[in-house]
């Protein structure tokens, strides 16, 4: 014959056990699984915050590369502009000296070519005068048929013809 | 037909300090136990932080849900409670569970819900003396006026009978109906069959033909929808009385 507790009732024995299973159970939960499981949790926050952490130096590391790269390169733009700038003013320089020169010595040129041509003149109109007056005293014999005394006349022609080269 | 309801079997009694009992319901608590231990020793064999097997997703999917159930209605500061809900949780599910394969559960001895309420009686009580003082528990009996103490003081010790009631109630239920509904399929396979001509009549109205199938449905519910429930509200309960306890 089977025993039985009746349906509705509290057993002293059973109600002590129940409790103490429960602590046991709830210090087993603990041990084993939450304790457990909560360390490797911490362990992968742990890792994924150095994680994280060795992302942001880098980043940071590049950033101030780029930076630096950024820095560099607009010095070296500055650079290079300075240096066309003075290449540019050096040929700037040197085609006005070029230009200076060349126009200092045609001028040179042109103010011995009017001399040149000044003195040629002179002498072309000396030549003549010469040769005018010779003429002239050459005709005026022919005409008087008389020894006319060449330098009294000679002085008078030039001073004929001086005042005829004034007067033209 | 006679159909006997009774509460757990009584395999034997230890002859000591007046005869300690063992019964169903303690045996089957400790297999309960044994289950939740082993599952606990299964899923955290081999943690690992990196490449986790199914297994530790699983683990970690439990701490993390009991442990959040916790923190949400306790608070941050009550954190240290989750090894206790979660043991709670898991010995009220599969011992609601246990009647599924037949088995006696320990929930449905009254013993074992009023053990459970009892002791979260004295945690809720304990946090409330840690809060404000034995001064200011005892006042708190007094609150909003005085003439309603005794209503106070029965509110307060209706709680936890109120909790061992309530899942005991539940799942002794199911399992009372069960038990009445297979009686009664019984009665009424051996009744129709019997109906039956001859030998068959004779033979198969023995055997309890509409028992199969039928009481699955009933099942559903009061094993697993209940038992599932059950758990939830009284692990709910105590996690919402023990909370409230530390905001006075």
């Amino acid at each position: 014959m089977e025993n039985f507790e009746s349906l509705v009732s509290v057993a002293p024995w059973e109600f002590i056990f129940t409790i103490c299973n429960l602590l046991i159970l709830t210090w087993a939960v603990k041990h084993f699984l939450f304790n457990r499981v909560n360390q490797v949790l911490e362990e992968r926050r742990a890792q994924v915050e150095t994680t994280y952490a060795e992302a942001d130096e880098a980043k940071t590391s590049a950033e101030q590369m780029k930076q630096e790269y950024e820095t560099r390169m607009a010095s070296a733009k500055e650079e290079a502009a300075s240096l066309v700038k003075e290449a540019t003013q050096r040929a700037q320089d040197r085609s006005d000296e070029i230009l200076g020169a060349a126009r200092a010595e045609a001028s040179a040129m042109k103010a011995k070519a009017e001399s040149d041509i000044a003195a040629e003149r002179r002498k072309a109109a000396g030549e003549l005068k010469n040769e005018i007056s010779g003429i002239a005293l050459s005709i005026a014999g022919k005409v008087v048929e008389k020894e006319i005394d060449a330098d009294t006349h000679k002085a008078l022609i030039d001073d004929f013809i001086d005042n005829l080269g004034d007067a033209s | 037909m006679e159909v006997s309801i009774t509460g757990a079997r009584i395999y034997f009694e230890i002859p000591i300090l007046g005869g300690i009992p063992i019964t169903e319901t303690i045996v089957n608590s400790w297999l309960v136990m044994l289950a939740i231990i082993g599952l606990c020793l299964f899923l955290t064999h081999d943690l690992k932080v990196r490449n986790v097997s199914k297994r530790q997703v699983v683990a970690e999917m439990f701490v993390t849900t009991a442990q959040n159930f916790v923190n949400t209605n306790m608070g941050e500061k009550f954190a240290h409670y989750g090894p206790f809900v979660a043991a709670l949780f898991a010995s009220s599910l599969l011992s609601n569970l246990l009647s599924l394969i037949g088995m006696f559960p320990p929930t449905s001895d009254l013993s074992t819900t009023l053990a459970w309420a009892v002791l979260v009686f004295v945690l809720i009580t304990a946090t409330k003396i840690r809060t404000s003082g034995v001064l200011g528990y005892m006042k708190g009996f007094t609150q909003p006026i005085f003439v309603l103490t005794p209503f106070n003081i029965l509110s307060e010790l209706a709680t936890p009978i109120s909790m061992a009631f309530r899942h005991f109630g539940n799942i002794v239920s199911g399992g009372v109906i069960s038990a009445l509904v297979y009686a009664a399929l019984a009665s009424l396979s051996s009744l129709v069959l019997g109906l039956l001509p001859g030998v068959l009549g004779d033979i198969l109205s023995h055997i309890p033909i509409f028992q199969v199938g039928i009481p699955a449905v009933l099942s559903v519910y009061f094993d697993l929808f209940s038992g599932f429930m059950q758990a939830f509200i009284f692990c709910m309960l105590t996690t919402l009385y023990i909370g409230n306890a530390a905001e006075e």
